[in-house]
């Protein structure tokens, strides 16, 4: 089996630039703290240049180079850049897997495993995947070096020499991985402190020495540790095999590094995090089905927000009016410090439309609209209204806008083409509370918010009642049509049960 | 040999050619062979007004109300602007083409909007809590390819509308091919509106035994045309439509 590495050397550096395009190409370091005994942990080439060395501190690193913008490491950057170099690795391989955390002088390094089994077939040679690899992890704001071997120790440890000398080889042919192993020093190896103390001791710096030693007595002179550190120095170590990667959930944040309290501020900042979240996702050939918001604020509080996306869309522009509209409907409490944004992503859905038909809409372009109507004025107030079985004359309903296909209304079209020329009445809700002045068991005189004067015409009554089996919905009205002096056109009502006129309709 | 049934006696003329009968003698003449079949006309009961009685909006407007521009419909209360909404809905929803109804006021009525003959699966009803998002709410739609029509109801909006929304809607309704319909009591869009249509009330008429609301005539008016001066355009007849 071959396996390759893509190890990305300063990640806490490339982490902040995919997040900032407007440092690259400036000097820049990244602080481990703000602290004042903070360290410089990466920095770009231009602060190299001008002097700026790793570990030192961030005023001595100021000292040397006084154009230098400083940031200050964030995990949840760094964690979205791992997460965008695994995306990376899926694109050429299902089977990919995180390398653990190193520490020391690799501490802000990131790797991931990749199955490089038969790329030759596609890339025509190891070298030429490797190099399409990095081309493609440079283009994703994530520059790394690849390096393909028969194990995820050996391709690990060849790329961590790339990383030093990009002259190396990139692919380690089978059965060469003793002779390149043997001229590595024993550092490479991480061994871990009382370990690489004891090998100090001993004189052991290269592999090639440690080797050379017979295996008995071994342990029992640098430790049971030396035994496992021998056989990766062998290329032995078991491994366990790469798995198929199942996670979904991609996710995107950022740290603020100052506080943020409006809303404007807060969605230029998340249109960055949104624009990343979208990049990744389409690197999976996938589409935002729901996203996940989550704001953290001053003292650790946190409040997340799943926002569903009526139809799988990567439109920026809708996303963030999602956003904004969430936003303005509920805007945040307290200062922001932390935003993410989260999606497992669905695939894209085509559509195949009638050729003789009324184009309608276009299925996802309605669907965004209809989730941003919601947005704006509540779910409960958009849909198709509906016209409940019943005899309540004020019925009502809503119901989900789904329209049917054209086809299927134009067959029942044919038998029973609709009148024309029908009144239409203008529902009051809630009916207007009347006064009400009865003369011989009829309406004579009314007086209401829209309208007051002698009815110079009324039809009715006509007694409605339904629902007695239910004291919170049954009802009982006497409906009348009346005309109000200034021609208004009412239909007003009376309620037995709470006794006392309404008028809930108007005919216009 | 005289002839079974009799026939009515015809005069000749002075050119040989045999004279009608005057008309009140033909009248009477057809009465009198009809006998029972006839009814007088104050018993008969009215019947439902066609399309053809009442003057439609095509007719009023030489074609109806223009896509891809801004239109409004104003009038006071019972003047008949709901009806004649409700008659272009039912005219685009029944060609199978989708409507949407933007109704900050909750005043849609769905009972009498399915008795017109709306197609109520095929209207976008939304509910807007006011003017500004129902104004929002009206530009996404025309946005949103697909809809010929759009409705906006602003009869019961008391919040003023800024001048620089109408011109975006307007922009809007041109962008892609839908009518945007305003309704309003009195006219809100100014020049912006192709084409401002002002109902007045009219008669309300009313059966006697048992007197019932039977129609509405509402007098129409053309307030403002791009293509022509106002003028007067005919009365509209909406018909009380049965009860369920």
């Amino acid at each position: 089996m071959r396996i390759a590495c893509l190890l990305v050397p300063d990640l806490p550096l490339y982490a902040e630039l995919r997040a900032c395009e407007a440092l690259r190409g400036r000097p820049l370091a990244i602080a481990s703290g703000t602290d004042p005994g903070a360290e410089v942990v990466a920095a770009s080439a231009e602060a190299r240049a001008a002097g700026v060395l790793l570990y030192t501190s961030i005023p001595r690193a100021r000292s040397r180079c006084p154009g230098l913008a400083v940031r200050v490491a964030s995990p949840a950057l760094e964690q979205a850049a791992r997460g965008a170099l695994i995306d990376l690795a899926l694109a050429f391989s299902p089977r990919v897997t995180a390398a653990p955390r190193a520490a020391g002088a690799f501490a802000a390094a990131a790797a991931v495993h990749l199955d490089a089994s038969g790329v030759t077939s596609l890339f025509r040679s190891e070298a030429g995947f490797a190099a399409e690899l990095e081309a493609r992890s440079t283009e994703q704001g994530l520059p790394g070096v690849v390096a393909v071997a028969g194990s995820k120790d050996v391709s690990l440890l060849l790329a961590r020499t790339r990383a030093r000398d990009p002259r190396k080889e990139s692919s380690l042919p089978p059965g060469a991985e003793a002779a390149f192993l043997a001229d590595l020093s024993l550092d490479w190896f991480e061994p871990g402190e009382p370990l690489a103390s004891r090998l100090t001791r001993f004189g052991l710096q290269r592999v090639r020495d440690l080797l050379a030693l017979p295996g008995r007595g071994l342990a029992e002179r640098l430790g049971p540790e030396i035994l496992a550190l021998r056989k990766r120095a062998r290329g032995e170590a078991p491994e366990s095999p790469l798995p198929e990667w199942r996670e979904p959930r991609l996710e995107e944040g950022i740290d603020l590094e100052f506080a943020v309290d409006r809303i404007e501020p807060l969605l230029f900042v998340l249109r960055g995090v949104l624009s990343r979240l979208l990049k990744r996702l389409r690197s999976r050939g996938r589409v935002v089905g729901s996203l996940d918001c989550q704001l953290g604020f001053a003292g650790g509080r946190r409040v997340e927000r799943c926002i569903r996306v009526a139809a799988p869309t990567d439109d920026e522009r809708v996303l963030l009016r999602l956003l904004a509209l969430w936003l303005e409907s509920q805007p945040p409490e307290d200062p922001v410090e932390f935003v993410a944004l989260a999606s497992e992503g669905v695939p894209e859905r085509g559509e195949q439309l009638d050729l003789f038909l009324p184009r309608g809409p276009d299925p996802a372009g309605l669907d965004r609209t209809l989730a941003e109507l919601e947005a704006l004025c509540g779910a409960e107030r958009v849909g198709a209204p509906n016209d409940p079985d019943g005899h309540r004359p004020d019925r009502c309903g809503l119901q989900p806008f789904d329209p049917p296909p054209a086809s299927s209304d134009s067959r029942t079209q044919e038998g029973a083409p609709p009148r024309s020329g029908l009144g239409g009445l203008r529902a009051l809700r809630p009916p207007l509370t009347a006064e009400v002045q009865v003369q011989r068991g009829r309406p004579h005189f009314l007086r209401c918010a829209v309208a007051c004067g002698p009815l110079v015409a009324v039809a009715g009554p006509w007694r409605i009642s339904g629902h007695w089996w239910n004291e919170h919905e049954r009802f009982a009205f006497d409906y009348f049509d009346v005309q109000v002096e200034d021609t208004s056109l009412l239909r007003l009502r009376f309620d037995w049960r709470e006794k006392r006129w309404q008028v809930d309709g108007l005919y216009d | 040999m005289p002839p079974s049934h009799a026939r009515p006696a015809v005069r000749p003329g002075p050119d040989g050619v045999p004279l009608r009968p005057p008309p009140s003698e033909a009248l009477n003449r057809l009465l009198r062979d009809l006998g029972p079949a006839l009814q007088r006309g104050n018993r008969l009961a009215l019947p439902a007004p066609r399309e053809a009685e009442a003057t439609s909006v095509g007719q009023l407007l030489a074609g109806g109300f223009p896509r891809g521009q801004l239109s409004e419909i104003s009038g006071p209360a019972s003047a008949g602007c709901t009806s004649l909404a409700l008659e272009l809905l039912q005219h685009t929803t029944r060609s199978g083409e989708l409507a949407a109804v933007i109704d900050p006021g909750d005043a849609f009525d769905p009972p009498s909007a399915a008795r017109a003959g709306v197609a109520l699966e095929r209207v976008l009803w939304v509910r807007p809590p006011d003017t500004a998002k129902a104004l929002r709410c009206a530009e996404r739609l025309l946005q949103t390819e697909g809809f010929p029509l759009v409705i906006l109801d602003l009869v019961d909006s008391k919040q003023l509308v800024p001048p620089a929304a109408w011109l975006r809607l307007a922009r809007g309704a041109a962008a892609h091919p839908s009518a945007l319909v305003v309704l309003s009591r009195e006219r809100l869009s100014g020049s912006h509106a192709a084409i401002a249509l002002g109902l007045h009330p009219g008669r309300a008429h009313w059966s006697e035994d048992p007197p019932l609301f039977e129609r509405l005539e509402c007098g129409a008016k053309i307030l403002r045309q791009r293509r022509g001066p106002p003028r007067e355009c005919g009365t509209l007849r909406f018909a009380q439509a049965p009860l369920d």
